[in-house]
């Protein structure tokens, strides 16, 4: 019986060290990862890779995470098959407002445990539709 | 060589201190809102665009004009709607005001980098336009205007007249913030492929009728008779038109029901255009669909008018019934009680949001609250079982009707019957005094439900001041919440803060097994939406005895 392909992720912050360790982890497990650093980097990796997965930096130079957010979610040919995830520092009702009119699908609070994370990106990854797994 | 030209219709002087950091540029400042766009046509060596202008449809005249010549265009953001406009528009840059010279500049730089393509400036025209071709509506599907332009403007040479054809959709009050901006994008696909779907069917497919899409609200026709064909006749086009219109509500309807449909309006307008050789082609093109959309707009202001005296025959007649919403027990299924939603008899007013804007507009709002109030109540005693409860609308500032009080008073005979339901959307401005009033009527006995929880109007701290009994989940929130982490999160919050207020919370618009069991795994009291039952229209001569009862959900949406 053939292992079902992990869903692909791309992990977005401007900071490289935690890209580092969230990479390092969920490549341990199986998961392809892409990594962007900014908002733009992120778009254009969405566009030539097409992640199922994407967690997201709220807090980033130029382009925020909002604005990537709804540009992702909203795009014609990718928006409806790939999940956002939020990570941020979310425990007030307002941000996950925003979250929600972005397109966001989850979130995970900052500073967050890896086995949370884990977590997160399953149940997401749970709720993909099938043909992009 | 030339010195390069930034165009703006700022007078920041953070502006005019980004052109200098940009080496050798030049600045051309033309304020007020209608002159930029005319600017980019008419300035000699325009090299980028930046624009702080708050009126979208001057935002799009620019982004229009600029993309026409290949210029990039930063815009400057005084706030997040601003910023979504810009985003939506997909310009090349754009930042908050207030700002650095140092960041604008930057996103100047930025712009040209992404504007111009690889391998230097686009001079061909052939060019320019396959790359312009790029350029589709990301939501139909369709092409944006200037490359539609484009496209036509050797056919219109040719031919030497143009009919366009404006369609201009008017969403009654706020279909986003009623079912969500997916609901929104949703409906306007749906149009888009109908409008798609028509004209390859129609039998103008043979003579040249071409759409576009001019931002996300609006579709453009253009018919080039062919030639050696008599141009349509203004009659044919009419016709065309409202074949259209009627094809495009059809779909809408039976694709997203009819309560959605009932909250929009296709108004059709048209022009003529005539070749003329003194004229620039695409200023006697853009000039058309001008007044086109001007004719569009006379029509929805005689339709509004319409609908006011729909309204005022409505009033004086009574013309209102009642749909009965059922509000069941999560746990048992059991019904708890009912909400009253009024509907106009006429086909215009079925629709209450219709309805009430109208009234509003036409300052009718507190005739017709009250007459809805009348026909809800009057079903509390013969209609509804004696444990069951009526949930009444009352929009805040009813309190303020000093008939309000009176009505109530004569009217009900039970006040422990009546939940008062407000909405938290309206601005509450004078919460202490607000309160009194509220207090008045809990000493009566009526309890009070908050409306629209969550929706993003009043934090949970405003909802305490109001020591609601019930809390209504906002519809958005349900919609798909058994896909979505965040809205399970919100709802979780919100029901703990009702135990812990002794408030029992409402979750409405449940439409699909999944969101039912997802609310009732996070601990929602009472559910209401089509998947529990579709609302009946009590027969208003219909006796106790024969009315159907609903004791228990059925859960298959019947």
């Amino acid at each position: 019986m053939t292992q079902t392909q992990l869903p692909s992720v791309l992990i977005v912050d401007d900071n490289e060290d935690n890209t580092d360790i969230i990479r390092h982890y969920l490549e341990s497990r199986g998961y392809p990862i892409t990594v962007a650093h900014n908002g733009d980097e992120a778009l254009s990796q969405f566009e030539t890779v097409r992640p199922s997965i994407v967690l997201l930096d709220v807090m980033m130079p130029g382009r925020d995470g909002w604005e990537v957010c709804r540009i992702m979610k909203s795009h014609a040919e990718h928006g409806k098959n790939v999940r956002v995830i939020m990570v941020t520092a979310l425990d007030e009702m307002d941000d996950k407002r925003t979250a929600l009119q972005t397109g966001a699908d989850d979130y995970v609070a900052k500073p967050f445990d890896l086995a949370r994370l884990v977590q997160v990106v399953e149940r997401n990854a749970a709720l993909l539709p099938t043909a992009t797994r | 060589m030339t010195q390069p030209v930034l165009l703006t219709d700022s007078d920041d002087t953070a502006v005019a201190q980004a052109a200098a950091l940009l080496e050798s540029w030049r600045l051309e400042v033309r304020p007020g809102e209608r002159t930029l766009a005319v600017a980019v046509d008419e300035v000699a060596d325009v090299r980028a665009v930046l624009t702080t202008t708050i009126n979208p449809n001057a935002l799009r005249d620019v982004v229009e004009q600029a993309r026409r010549l290949g210029l990039p265009v930063i815009v400057g953001c005084r706030d997040e709607t601003a910023r979504r406009r810009a985003v939506e528009l997909r310009v090349e840059e754009w930042y908050r005001i207030p700002a650095e010279a140092d960041e604008i500049a930057a996103r100047v730089r930025g712009a040209i980098a992404r504007r111009m393509p690889t391998g230097g400036e686009v001079t061909d025209r052939v060019a320019r336009v396959e790359y312009e071709e790029m350029l589709y509506d990301y939501l139909t599907g369709l092409p944006t205007l200037p490359v539609m332009v484009e496209r036509i403007r050797n056919l219109f040479k040719d031919r030497g007249e143009l009919i366009v054809l404006y369609f201009n959709f008017v969403r009654y009050s706020k279909i986003e913030e009623l079912y969500g901006w997916e609901k929104l994008d949703a409906v306007l696909e749906t149009t888009a492929h109908a409008v798609r779907e028509f004209l390859s069917d129609s039998a103008l497919k043979t003579s040249r009728v071409m759409v576009s899409a001019r931002n996300d609200d609006d579709f453009v026709f253009f018919h080039v008779p062919e030639s050696g064909v008599a141009a349509a006749s203004d009659a044919e086009v009419t016709e065309l038109a409202a074949r259209l219109e009627r094809f495009v509500a059809g779909r809408i309807e039976a694709t997203h029901g009819e309560e959605v449909a009932a909250l929009f309006d296709i108004y059709v307008g048209r022009s003529h255009v005539y070749y003329s050789p003194k004229t620039r082609l695409e200023r006697l093109i853009y000039r058309g669909i001008r007044e086109a959309a001007a004719a569009a707009k006379s029509v929805e202001e005689r339709e509004r008018a319409r609908k006011v005296a729909d309204l005022r025959a409505t009033l004086r007649d009574r013309r209102v019934y009642i749909d009965y919403h059922p509000i069941v027990v999560a746990d048992t299924r059991k019904v708890f009680g009912y909400e009253a939603l009024a509907r106009g008899e006429m086909r215009s007013l079925r629709s209450p949001e219709v309805m009430f804007e109208v009234a509003a507009e036409a300052d009718l709002i507190w005739d017709l609250s009250r007459l809805c109030r009348s026909k809800a109540l009057e079903g509390v005693h013969t209609r509804l079982q004696p444990h069951e409860m009526l949930f009444l609308n009352v929009d805040p500032q009813d309190f303020a009707d000093p008939t309000f009080t009176d009505q109530l008073e004569s009217e009900v005979k039970d006040a422990q019957r009546v939940v008062i339901e407000i909405t938290e959307r309206t601005a509450i401005k004078d919460y202490p005094k607000f309160r009194e009033r509220l207090k008045a009527f809990r000493d009566r006995g009526y309890r009070f439900a908050v409306d629209d929880a969550g929706s993003g109007y009043a934090g949970l701290g405003s909802i305490a001041n109001l020591e609601p009994d019930f809390i209504k989940l906002d519809i958005s929130l349900i919609n798909c919440i058994d896909t979505n982490f965040i809205k399970q999160s919100l709802v979780e919050t919100i029901v703990r803060f009702a135990n812990d207020q002794n408030a029992m919370v409402i979750a409405e618009g449940v439409e699909r097994a999944e969101e039912f069991e997802t609310v009732k795994k996070l601990g929602v009291h009472l559910v209401q939406g089509f998947y529990l039952h579709k609302p009946a229209r009590m027969d208003p001569h219909a006796t106790p005895a024969t009315v159907p009862r609903y004791t228990e959900a059925a859960g298959t949406g019947d």
